[in-house]
């Protein structure tokens, strides 16, 4: 049975959820039509699946009843993953800024006559996507970060 | 107790300084990638320049800010003075003396660009043409001048949203506007506001009698849009009321013939100013035509002051001394090379495709369609269509000049018959054109007669021919004086398909007469331009046997007439006029193929076979248009006749070429990788001796410095900003835009005052037909970038206009290649002597816009080398010319900056031009590929945004754009890094000639640089902290808790 989960613990899942909706809004953005198809950002999805295992484990490791020594080393290893966390999704948003940096100046900022060539529907919705999947990972970044602050164990009435 | 409250705070502070930390890391990094961008948009500086004023070797020719000004305020008013062209002067209406005007016509409120960017730089003082017909004591009536601006233009300011930052930008807007920008070969709406809307949109009931007619003239002003990426299509016009009516969208439109018969309603006599780059078609107001007018005058495109040197002209204050740089005809479709426009597919163009099987893409599929100049979307190779240039060097006048010499000289020739006519059953030359090349009239009466001629026949020799002006006025005056001559064609022409013009330009002059007075002008011209490429039998260039006419004349048709008469022609065989000059005969005894067989030690023959459509079919698909028979070879459309690339006997090496595999990257022969020697770019290694010879040791040895990636790196991102290599010290140097000069801002430290150099207009520059001008630009031009401290400029446009419709004609200069030619000697020459380097674009057949990330341009080679190529010879073979930028196009199958044939043996070759060269904007990688651009001789690619010198901007040390290649794959290439090391050499040897080193330049942090590195430290302090302390505090309460 699954017990009554603290508010860090569901805080954490909120993590792990942005993790994947990121993930899934750029597999939505580089395979649809427009500028960014097929431009996939190297180690974005490792980045991400890295961080959805580490809370995926340290929601597990908070399930555990141990104490003593064990738990102390528990609680080490859970935070390290915690802090983990959002540096791996800081990293993957970087990555993910600096790989579209160049082709989201080519949308916005041509001269006024590329400009028309540009500005297609298509590539402007896939600047768009690339868009919210930069603000997808960065919320998922900053709950992170936020997460790390929260203790897991339920008090003990 | 606390301790365990405390722990977590710490876990979460380690968790976001750790962050933090990571984020200043990394991004530190990729903001240094995009560095010169960051400090545009944030204004600071990464580089401060240290000009050694003592020992600079250039030095403005300007000593205060004041006098930088005047000098470009003068230049600006010389190009509206010098290029206006009066084209039709009838009944006395111009100049203007003493008579009021009323002005018609959307343009002539807000002329032609009126939005101050690339082409024009808005200062403070500009001067609009209400402004300086005002200034210059012209009355303007005021009725029709309030409705037009408040009423209909009502010029007022709107705030658009920048896109990225979301701040408010003050534009200009009106409410109506003629269109700025016709589009990709779409519709193009002349958005003229008829007389019939007068009234609803302001304008006074009984406005007409409101001018006083018998003492008014009424001007009309109408303009087109132009630019980048824009192409007018024949028959596209849009009318006002936004319905498309098949016309011209060249021609005057019927809502512009409302506005000018209004004005002859209204006013009693009418004059329409012509303020457009793109040659329109004013059948309607010519002689004989249905709302002809009294006059005509071509006003170009006007950046800041030009209005006031045209009002000078139209006043009469000075002489009208301009002349037209292209053919004005009845009919665009006229026009040989409009059969063959726009470009269409192979029939089997997807034959190209890659479906996973590019070795350097492996699992990519590649198409081979159109795409933007980008190639965002999908990829593509974007090799897929073509266009055949059949017309050869029929372009301009010399297609209507040669069919109407022809047509008395040739009758045979079929010049007369119906192919290529457009008013009527028989081709007759007075029914096409309407206004020759070098039409202009004068206000004062002269005549200019070429006294004498010396051909000078060796490879470095000049023609030099004395023209006497006589000026048969009373007032004195500036004249134009034209040198035009006429090459043989021969029997051994016509079996050998070596076409020959019946007349062309050679060069032109400009001289002050006095009142009843002559003056001799000597003009000159290098010989080589007299020789005719005969591409399939002697493979080089040739001067036949037999007489060379030579004359001076007000225009191309007048030069055609005079040579006529001199061969014994009359009005009875056909001439249209009597012979207005003298003419000048040189001869030459025996045929001469081998003089001009070499230049500057390379020899010169067939280098673009592959250029030729007929030679990738092994057949005669094409049938290139030749004067032997002008109705058997009026071009065909070849967009109409289906081409399947895999028909070929070459198909393979065909696909090859479209898919970019102009060379493949070797392997087998490592590459020396650069070490320090201790030599530098700076003036203690680099001395007179190794500045003047780009041969002596010094050089090779520097660049052997260069290491492997950063060799290669530098080549292919060395775009936007040349950056400093290791072991050479280069200073950084930032390429700026564009054709009207410098256009960022200067910003005078003692008064604040900001000011742009970018004055100039390129129109009026060629209609001036005045090389010295050119050159007095050129210096002008180098002597702002000294001042902004910018070096290197994408400065002047010299592409071939080879149709009216291509949308960035008027950053070029003219239908002729000898006039460009000269322009851009003048041009580039000033700019050298200030030591800036001035990249012409877009050397090679970028003929239209439409299409041009891919396009394949077919053509002969006799057509490759006199005509666009021609335009860049004389700025970059003549001239010190120092940088070049390549058309975004192919030659044949092959990419422009592929081209080794062009940028190796022409421009390195026979040319001996020692400058560097750029592509133009890379955003396809699937099309412009590294190791054939190294190989083919570019010196930096200019991609958009990133500086850098490596190949290691991507994953795993892979190239971040062509992902196949990294340091160890290009490390394997000897040949391909030495090529690499080669083209640096020319550009670094480049820069030690310029007024590039006469700085050097010194990386400063900004504040952002210490901001980050700020960030980093902190966080990175707090991170070590916080972790260690919620380490301990983990650890430690349970101890406690025991204890007690």
């Amino acid at each position: 049975m699954i017990k009554k989960q603290s508010f860090g613990i569901w805080f954490n899942l909120v993590v792990a959820v942005l993790t994947v909706v990121s993930l899934i809004v750029y597999g939505v953005n580089i395979s649809g039509e427009g500028y960014f198809k097929g431009a996939s950002v190297g180690n974005l999805i490792l980045y991400g699946v890295i961080a959805i295992i580490m809370l995926a484990a340290v929601i597990v490791l908070a399930q555990l009843q141990i104490t003593g020594t064990a738990q102390k080393v528990m609680e080490i290893i859970s935070g390290l993953l915690r802090i983990a966390v959002p540096v791996l999704l800081t990293l993957a948003l970087v990555n993910l800024v600096s790989a579209r940096a160049e082709g989201l100046g080519f949308i916005y900022f041509s001269n006024a006559d590329v400009l028309q060539e540009v500005q297609t529907p298509a590539n402007m919705s896939s600047a768009t996507g690339t868009i919210a999947n930069m603000i997808c990972l960065g919320a998922a970044a900053i709950f992170a970060m936020i997460a790390a602050f929260f203790t897991l164990r339920k008090k003990d009435a | 107790m606390r301790a365990k409250k405390l722990a977590p705070v710490m876990r979460g502070l380690s968790a976001v300084t750790a962050s933090v930390m990571a984020l200043s890391i990394v991004g530190a990094d990729i903001a240094d990638g995009y560095r010169a961008r960051i400090d545009d948009f944030l204004g600071t500086q990464s580089y401060v320049t240290n000009t050694d004023e003592d020992s600079a070797r250039f030095v403005s020719d300007y000593d205060t800010f004041e006098d930088m000004k005047a000098a470009a305020k003068d230049i600006a008013v010389r190009e509206g003075e010098e290029g206006t062209v009066i084209m039709k002067n009838d009944n006395s209406v111009l100049p203007l003396s003493g008579k009021s005007v009323a002005l018609f016509g959307l343009a002539a409120y807000a002329p032609y660009p009126y939005a101050s960017g690339d082409l024009k730089a808005g200062n403070t003082d500009a001067v609009d043409l209400v402004q300086a017909f005002q200034d210059a004591g012209v009355e303007v009536n005021q009725t029709v001048m309030d409705f037009y601006e408040n009423g209909i233009l009502n010029e007022h300011t709107e705030e658009v949203a920048n896109q990225w930052t979301g701040e408010m930008e003050t534009q200009v807007a009106y409410d109506h506007i003629y269109v700025t920008a016709p589009g990709d070969m779409t519709t193009y709406q002349i958005a003229e506001v008829p007389p019939s809307e007068y009234e609803n949109l302001g304008a006074p009931s009984g406005w007409e009698s409101q001018i006083d007619k018998d003492n008014t003239v009424g001007i009309c002003v109408f303009a087109r849009g132009a630019g980048e990426s824009n192409t007018y299509a024949p028959g596209s016009a849009v009318n006002y009321a936004g319905e498309e009516t098949g016309e011209d969208p060249l021609a005057l439109s019927e809502d512009e013939l409302a506005v000018i018969d209004k004005a002859k309603e209204t006013c009693s006599q009418v004059v329409v100013l012509i303020n457009s780059g793109n040659t329109m078609v004013l059948s309607d107001i010519a002689a004989g035509g249905e709302h002809e007018v009294d006059g005509i005058a071509y006003i170009g495109c006007l950046n800041d002051y030009q209005a006031i040197g045209v009002v000078n002209v139209l006043t009469g204050q000075i002489n009208a001394t301009g002349a037209l740089t292209d053919t004005y005809v009845a009919d665009n479709s006229s026009i040989p090379a409009v059969q063959n426009f726009g470009g269409g597919y192979y029939a089997d163009y997807e034959v190209v495709n890659s479906d996973g099987d590019d070795p350097r893409y492996p699992g990519t599929t590649i198409e081979n369609i159109e795409a933007g100049s980008f190639g965002g979307t999908t990829p593509t190779y974007n090799g897929g269509t073509y266009i055949v240039e059949a017309e050869g060097i029929y372009v301009g006048y010399k297609y209507y000049e040669t069919r109407y010499y022809d047509s008395i000289a040739n009758p045979d020739s079929g010049a007369a018959s119906a192919a290529g006519a457009t008013q009527s059953d028989a081709w007759s030359y007075n029914d096409e054109v309407l206004y020759d090349f070098g039409h202009g009239l004068s206000y004062l009466d002269y005549t200019q007669e070429l006294r004498s001629v010396n051909v000078d026949c060796t490879e470095d020799g000049e023609i030099t021919a004395v023209v006497a002006i006589t000026n048969n006025s009373d007032q004195d005056g500036r004249f134009l004086a034209q040198l035009y001559a006429q090459q043989p064609y021969t029997d051994y022409d016509r079996e050998n398909n070596v076409e020959k013009s019946a007349v062309m330009f050679l060069n032109s002059a400009k001289v002050d007469v006095a009142a009843g007075a002559t003056e001799e002008v000597t003009i000159t011209i290098p010989t080589k331009y007299l020789a005719s490429y005969d591409y399939t039998n002697a493979k080089t260039y040739i001067l036949d046997a037999g007489d060379y006419y030579f004359t001076a004349a007000a225009g191309s048709h007048e030069a055609v007439n005079n040579i006529l008469a001199a061969q014994g022609y009359t009005t009875a065989e056909g001439m249209d006029a009597e012979a207005a000059g003298a003419v000048q005969i040189w001869n030459l005894a025996e045929m001469d193929n081998t003089t001009y067989s070499v230049s500057n030690g390379t020899e010169v023959t067939n280098v673009a076979d592959d250029a030729d459509l007929n030679y990738w079919t092994e057949d005669d698909t094409v049938t290139y248009l030749t004067r032997q028979d002008w109705e058997g070879t009026w071009p065909v459309n070849y967009n109409e006749v289906e081409i399947n690339i895999s028909d070929s006997p070459k198909s393979e090496e065909w696909i090859a070429e479209l898919r970019g595999q102009t060379y493949t990257i070797q392997d087998g022969d490592a590459a020396t990788e650069g070490t320090d020697s201790g030599l530098r770019f700076d003036t203690t290694d680099i001395q007179y001796e190794q500045l003047d010879n780009i041969e002596d040791p010094f050089w090779t040895e520097l660049v052997g410095q260069i290491t492997i990636d950063e060799a290669v790196g530098a080549v292919i991102h060395g775009g936007s900003q040349t950056d400093t290599l290791t072991n050479i010290d280069n200073p950084v140097v930032v390429q700026n835009e564009g054709v009207s000069g410098f256009t960022a801002a200067y910003t005078d430290e003692e008064t604040g005052e900001t000011y742009r150099f970018n004055v100039h207009s390129q129109t009026l520059l060629g209609s001036s037909f005045n090389p010295e001008l050119a050159y007095d630009w050129g210096r002008v031009e180098g002597n702002s970038g000294l001042w902004l401290q910018r070096y290197h400029l994408w400065g002047t446009g010299l592409t071939q206009r080879r149709t009216p419709y291509n949308g960035r004609n008027y950053e070029y200069i003219s239908e002729d290649p000898m006039l460009t030619n000269r322009m851009g000697y003048g041009v580039l020459q000033g700019c050298a002597d200030m030591g800036i380097l001035n990249g012409p674009k877009h050397m090679g057949f970028n003929d239209q816009e439409h299409n041009r990330a891919g396009i394949s341009v077919y053509m002969n080679e006799q057509k490759f080398r006199e005509t666009d190529l021609r335009c860049f010879q004389g700025g970059l073979e003549d001239a010190d010319g120092m940088a070049v930028m390549i058309a975004f196009n192919r030659i044949g199958a092959t990419n422009a900056s592929h081209y080794a044939p062009m940028l190796q043996t022409i421009l390195r070759g026979e040319w001996a031009y020692t400058g560097l060269i750029s592509t133009d904007m890379m955003n396809n990688n699937y099309y412009f590929n590294p190791e054939s651009m190294i190989m083919a001789g570019i010196t930096q690619v200019a991609d958009f945004a990133t500086n850098d010198n490596h190949i290691n901007m991507g994953d795993g040390g892979t190239d971040a754009t062509w992902a196949y290649i990294d340091e160890d794959t290009v490390s394997k290439d000897a040949a391909l890094v030495d090529q690499a090391r080669e083209n640096l050499k020319y550009q670094l040897y480049t820069f030690a000639n310029s007024a590039v080193m006469n700085v050097s330049t010194e990386r400063v942090q900004t504040w952002w640089d210490n901001a980050i590195s700020a960030v980093t430290y902190i966080s990175g302090a707090l991170a070590v902290v916080t972790l260690a302390a919620w380490i301990v505090l983990t650890v430690k309460p349970e101890k406690k808790k025991e204890e007690e």
